[in-house]
């Protein structure tokens, strides 16, 4: 019974999670050829996965992460639910199936906004300290 | 003798190395197309008290337990990508080394919720089918035996052609469907032909053509994975038995239906899963025309936290029972699994698992599922208990 009381907690937790409003420190960009200006959760979520790789005006789109720090960790946090080495293993799942190629992955904020600017249909994550100016921010709603 | 050692080193540091490493070997272009570069290697010891498991002489300790395998794809356009992958094991008395093509395929996705491959291609089959060769990516040392049998892997791959897709819910999550139709290739090394040898049985031949089907809901819970698999197969087999008369084997009906859930929270994953095979074979031989009906089931439960980086623990349970309509009880007719795992990341690339298995039951010898009349000709004994510490690279 106190099995089951737990997770309706967890479950609870996780549509909370879902749901709340939260105050990002990170800022999601795109290579400019995007035409969206804003994307969903939902969107971005499934971009990430690598289930959805297409936007409106965007016939191709790729995820672009970091390897580690600060924002890798608040993105993966609000917008994805899983921790690294989760969305790692789901990556090499993937790729060891044949479904998918691993998405490129840098070490700093610059080198994802460097990487997103020159690539068309990428789209990534840096804080909010990063320049933003050659790449388009999109917003979340 | 140190060019051998350095060599050792550098492969060490290929596999177990950094990112920076990983992206400038591995990750490349060709002609302006992505090219990536993957392979993974495990190794195994296992010990067991008394019957001994998986075709391998565990009573008496066991390293027989190898595998590996590496893969090339190229996107050859943002729709179309072509890879392939090898696969190669040595499972006690099964795999013997040779390699197998474990995939090969072209991919086009012509839209988000629509997309084909064709090729020989891993089938989607619950939560980890197409996944269950791949040691890196499990919590576990081996996956629930109940429902993904290291012995018999009819059910991997098949040659023929998928449809797939994903489609949006907005607020109500995502749906993601495969469908496929193709034939099961031979599986000379497995569980099923060095099983039946004990019996006088030398197959020749044995393979199945299948559809099948998975759909799974991304529910809006984040985290929350449901859904289900169903397969519908139909197999023909020939050889000789004892008296070295022809022996033939076809499937009246054969499927597979199969449920799961997942659910993530951060570190925590809680997995379920069921599975019934319904099987209804023919036997022609000189002993007369015989048939089989078997209603298998299995199911698991597993629960696993990833502690840090470095750390992480687990346990399922497991039963399988390999007559449905037979006596549950009797240890000729179940197999329960009792398990823990602690898995060290010594790297990104690395890790080490230590697991016992607790087990009851042995599920007939003619279940080819674990436990082997020739590898236990002292006679089964009801319960078993397991240890198996297993190290994997892959890159």
């Amino acid at each position: 019974m106190r099995a089951i009381k737990l997770l309706f907690a967890l479950v609870a937790l996780g549509l909370y999670g879902d749901t709340s409003a939260q105050t990002s420190e990170i800022r999601i960009i795109a290579n400019p050829n995007v035409d969206a200006s804003e994307i969903s959760r939902e969107e971005l979520l499934r971009i990430f996965l690598i289930t959805k790789t297409s936007l409106p005006g965007a016939t191709h789109v790729e995820p672009v992460l970091e390897t580690a720090g600060v924002s890798n960790e608040l993105f993966l946090k609000e917008y994805i639910g899983r921790t690294n080495t989760a969305l790692m293993t789901y990556y090499r799942s993937l790729m060891f199936t044949g479904k998918a190629s691993i998405p490129k992955s840098f070490g700093s904020d610059a080198e994802v906004a460097e990487y997103v600017a020159k690539t068309k249909g990428a789209i990534g994550y840096v804080g909010l300290s990063a320049s933003t100016a050659r790449v388009k921010t999109l917003k979340v709603r | 003798m140190m060019h051998s050692i350095s060599k050792s080193v550098m492969l060490a540091m290929l596999f177990a190395g950094t990112g920076m490493l990983h992206a400038q070997l591995l990750d490349f272009t060709v002609d302006g197309k992505p090219v990536q570069v993957h392979g993974f290697v495990s190794q195994a010891f296992t010990a067991s008290d008394d019957n001994n498991f998986l075709t391998m002489n565990t009573s008496a300790g066991s390293f027989a337990f190898t595998d590996f395998g590496g893969n090339i794809s190229v996107e050859l356009t943002d729709k179309f990508r072509v890879g392939a992958q090898f696969y190669d094991r040595n499972l006690g008395q099964l795999g013997k080394w040779h390699p197998q093509l474990d995939w090969a395929s072209g991919d086009y996705k012509f839209k988000d919720w629509f997309g084909i491959r064709a090729g020989k291609i891993k089938t989607v089959l619950g939560l980890y089918n197409d996944t269950q060769d791949l040691e890196s990516l499990h919590t576990w040392a081996i996956l629930p035996e109940s429902m993904y049998p290291l012995d018999l892997r009819s059910t991997i791959a098949h040659i023929g052609g998928d449809f797939y897709g994903d489609i949006g819910l907005k607020r109500l999550g995502s749906l993601s469907y495969t469908a496929y139709a193709g034939l099961i290739p031979d599986d000379p090394y497995g569980g099923y032909v060095y099983g039946v040898k004990a019996y006088g049985f030398n197959v020749t031949t044995l393979g199945a053509r299948e559809e099948g089907g998975d759909l799974r809901w991304n529910t809006p819970v984040r985290g929350l994975l449901a859904g289900l698999s169903y397969i519908d197969a139909d197999s023909q087999g020939k050889g000789t038995e004892a008296l070295g008369l022809p022996d033939t084997e076809h499937t009246k009906k054969y499927e597979l239906s199969q449920f799961y859930v997942q659910y993530v929270l951060g570190g925590l994953r809680l997995d379920g899963e069921y599975r019934r095979t319904f099987l209804d074979e023919v036997t022609l031989n000189s002993y007369g025309p015989y048939e089989t009906v078997l209603d298998n089931r299995a199911f698991y439960g597993s629960a696993s936290y990833r502690i840090s980086k470095w750390l992480e623990v687990g346990s399922y349970y497991s039963r399988f029972y390999l007559n449905w309509r037979g006596t549950l009880s009797n240890p000729d007719n179940h197999i329960y699994d009792k398990v823990a795992t602690v898995r060290f990341d010594v790297t990104n690339h690395w890790d080490i698992k230590i697991e016992g298995h607790f087990m009851n039951g042995y599920g007939a010898t003619d279940a080819f599922q674990g436990f082997y009349l020739q590898d236990n000709q002292q006679g089964l004994k009801p319960n078993t208990n397991l240890l198996i510490i297993r190290t994997g690279l892959e890159f």
